[in-house]
């Protein structure tokens, strides 16, 4: 835009940006400032009113604007002392020392896949890898299970479940994420190769067909709750299965721990594997038909095209989805809350066997309401989410480049 | 990867196909059967009847409509997801037509601001969102829950709409600028009936995320039965004690199907929008 300069190109354009700005800041910005705030608190159910007659509280606290408001009958809350107490309850579990040390041995059973994808990632450059990147793979897998069995990792894990529940609800989450990925990429890129083909008769057809689960995920809670009649004890998969076995008595899927999570997973496999479907087809289109030619002349399998021209080129499209897909499942929050509603529980105060993150703030504000605790939960997610969209940023825009 | 597979590939294919296709339909069309079901099970005891359409009938519709508060909950979830849509579009286009096309000092901040914002999920935002409502006087009103959906598909819409409007070439804005329009008329003039598809497709997506809310709707306005939202009340029923299968069916029916075809008509815009929102809304 040129012609215009000083004071007119400032207020233009703060005209234009006012009306987000003004939303954004009212119903976003102050919320999370207050969030910050009631963090360093102990607001909750036994301390639910803010103290107006301190001035710090008229300032911040928007039930102190418009006058006092109805105290009840318990005391005002206030800071907490020291002021960070939240998060040290919250985080305290953390910095033991067998929390920290059952840490560093999970680390240490994980690093042989990590060393199998640095030493992937140098070979990649080379022409003639002296390796297969398979058995590389394969050496890294095995290397965790044998490490994870020497250094006994489930009774890390549980040491490190122990410590607390904000570690232990993330570990799980990031357990779910991890195994959830894998999987929704797996069954997007079957069902992306299969609707690429062209010798394939009504593909358009089949391609509406499968993006009917996205279409679904707008109404998440309605339809996990149609799902989770699916795995009732008369549900639908106990009625087939009852069908062909005589004599079979299914359990309640959702109240074993292990088929809760089977059934979590399972469900948003079904939410999930259209969007990884669809955007890996549109990458699969993009890449030049000449490269299959030519490998076909030069005698490639099926299995080495795919391998060395497909997944290498799909990269760019991929490392986005599974990023952005990875944020979301964190964020899981519908599925869970209309199956298991986080449980089945473990024992009484205890997050039960699905409880992720977001379930877990979701009950302590519904059910224990212990705001101020709440607070610096949600301090510590949002500095970790953003850290993570920043990153998601990033890789977006370098893949923007890269068809640009 | 191009060549004609064998038949027995082929086969193989058509195979995983119809599986998929069960997959993908099946718990849609299990909700179609039950909600034409007499009785107030859920389930047949016929395998056939899981399948299909063995019995028929529309009680369950009359039923659902005339004796529960359906409808209220119907026409409240319309009222806050239009609003929440409107809203957020008329909110948020002035502001991504700016970020798309001024340079100004503190618009890559403005834009990381959004995303900041973004990173803060609804849930984790309740209780200090319950708290400006209810200072606003809008606690357990359809008001204050409109408000706090907005915030959230505000941030969506001006990325959604900055990434369309970097896709109109400016030389239209430049030869009206000759003309001696100022930036306000480009924008009205110009840029505004340009962006009308990606307009109505950003107040499809505020519409449909207000439509399907599920968490805050319930904490904001958690009762009566006049001003629950249709997921709410759903949600309830099929958490009562004697529920009434059919009728839970008939109502997930009616709320379902409608923004399946909604959605699978503007999903290709999807894609666009998560790749630019960074975030899925």
């Amino acid at each position: 835009m040129v012609g215009w300069h000083g004071r007119r190109k400032v207020l233009t354009i703060l005209a234009f940006i006012a009306p987000t700005l003004i939303g954004v800041t009212v119903f976003s910005l102050y919320p999370l400032f207050l969030n910050i705030f009631i963090s360093l608190t102990n607001r909750g159910r036994f301390y639910p009113h803010p103290d107006c007659s301190k001035t710090l509280w008229k300032v911040i606290e928007p039930n102190c604007w418009l006058g006092e408001p109805p105290m009840g009958l318990a005391d005002p809350f206030s800071l907490r002392d020291p002021i960070y107490a939240n998060y040290t309850s919250l985080l305290g579990g953390l910095f033991t020392k067998e929390a920290l040390l059952a840490l560093f041995f999970i680390f240490v059973a994980l690093s042989p896949i990590l060393i199998a994808w640095r030493l992937n990632r140098h070979y990649a450059r080379q022409l003639t890898p002296p390796i297969s990147s398979g058995l590389i793979w394969l050496a890294g897998v095995i290397g965790v299970l044998s490490l994870g069995w020497l250094i006994n990792l489930p009774d890390q894990y549980q040491l490190l479940l122990d410590s607390g529940d904000f570690i232990m609800v993330n570990a799980r989450t990031i357990l779910y994420v991890l195994v959830c990925m894998p999987l929704f990429f797996t069954l997007g890129l079957v069902m992306a190769l299969i609707l690429n083909n062209q010798f394939l008769r009504a593909r358009t057809f089949f391609r509406v067909i499968l993006i009917v689960p996205w279409a679904a995920s707008t109404v998440a809670i309605m339809m996990t709750l149609i799902w989770q009649f699916f795995f009732r004890q008369q549900g639908t998969i106990n009625q087939i299965l009852s069908v062909f076995l005589t004599d079979y008595k299914g359990p309640a899927f959702l109240n074993r721990s292990i088929w809760a999570w089977v059934a979590v997973v399972l469900v948003n496999l079904w939410y999930t594997y259209p969007f990884f479907m669809v955007t890996l087809l549109g990458g699969l289109q993009s890449i030049p038909v000449e490269l299959y030619e030519a490998a076909e002349v030069d005698g490639a399998s099926w299995w080495q095209q795919l391998t060395n021209i497909t997944l290498p080129l799909l990269r760019p499209v991929a490392m986005p989805i599974i990023v952005l897909s990875s944020l979301t499942t964190y964020k899981v929050d519908a599925i869970v809350w209309a199956l298991t509603r986080g449980g089945p529980t473990a024992g009484a105060g205890k997050p039960g066997a699905t409880e992720f993150v977001m379930i877990h703030a979701y009950k302590q504000i519904f059910q224990t309401q212990a705001f101020g605790r709440m607070g610096a939960f949600a301090v510590i997610l949002f500095v970790g989410l953003f850290a993570a969209t920043l990153y998601s940023l990033r890789i977006t825009r370098i893949t923007e480049g890269v068809y640009e | 990867m191009n060549r004609e597979p064998r038949l027995i590939t082929k086969i193989l294919i058509y195979i995983v196909l119809i599986a998929m296709t069960i997959f993908a339909l099946y718990p849609i069309w299990f909700a179609i059967l039950a909600s034409g079901r007499t009785g107030d099970r859920l389930y047949t005891f016929k395998l056939a009847g899981m399948f299909l359409p063995t019995e028929w009938t529309w009680e369950n519709y009359r039923a659902l409509l005339q004796d529960t508060a359906y409808l209220t909950w119907i026409k409240n979830s319309l009222i806050v997801a239009t609003c929440t849509a409107i809203a957020s579009v008329f909110l948020g286009t002035s502001g991504a037509f700016a970020f798309s096309r001024f340079k100004f000092r503190g618009r890559e901040a403005g834009l990381i601001l959004l995303l900041a914002v973004q990173a803060f999920p609804g849930i984790l935002a309740l209780v200090p969102i319950a708290q400006v409502l209810s200072a606003l006087g809008l606690y357990r009103n359809l008001l204050g829950l409109i408000l706090a959906y907005m915030s959230g598909q505000l941030v969506f819409a001006t990325w959604m709409l900055k990434g369309y409007f970097d896709t109109i070439p400016i030389d239209l804005e430049e030869a009206g600028m000759i003309d001696g329009a100022g930036p306000i008329q480009s924008f009205v003039y110009i840029a505004l009936p340009l962006a009308r598809p990606m307009l109505a497709v950003t107040f499809l997506f505020g519409f449909m995320a207000g439509w399907g809310e599920f968490f805050l709707a319930n904490i904001l306005v958690p009762a009566p039965d006049a001003r629950k939202t249709v997921m709410v009340g759903m949600f309830q029923m099929a958490n009562e004690v004697n529920i009434p299968w059919g009728q839970f069916a008939a109502g997930a029916v009616i709320v379902v199907i409608p923004i399946l075809l909604v959605f699978l008509w503007v999903q290709r815009y999807m894609e666009a929008g998560l790749a630019l929102g960074g975030v899925k809304g």
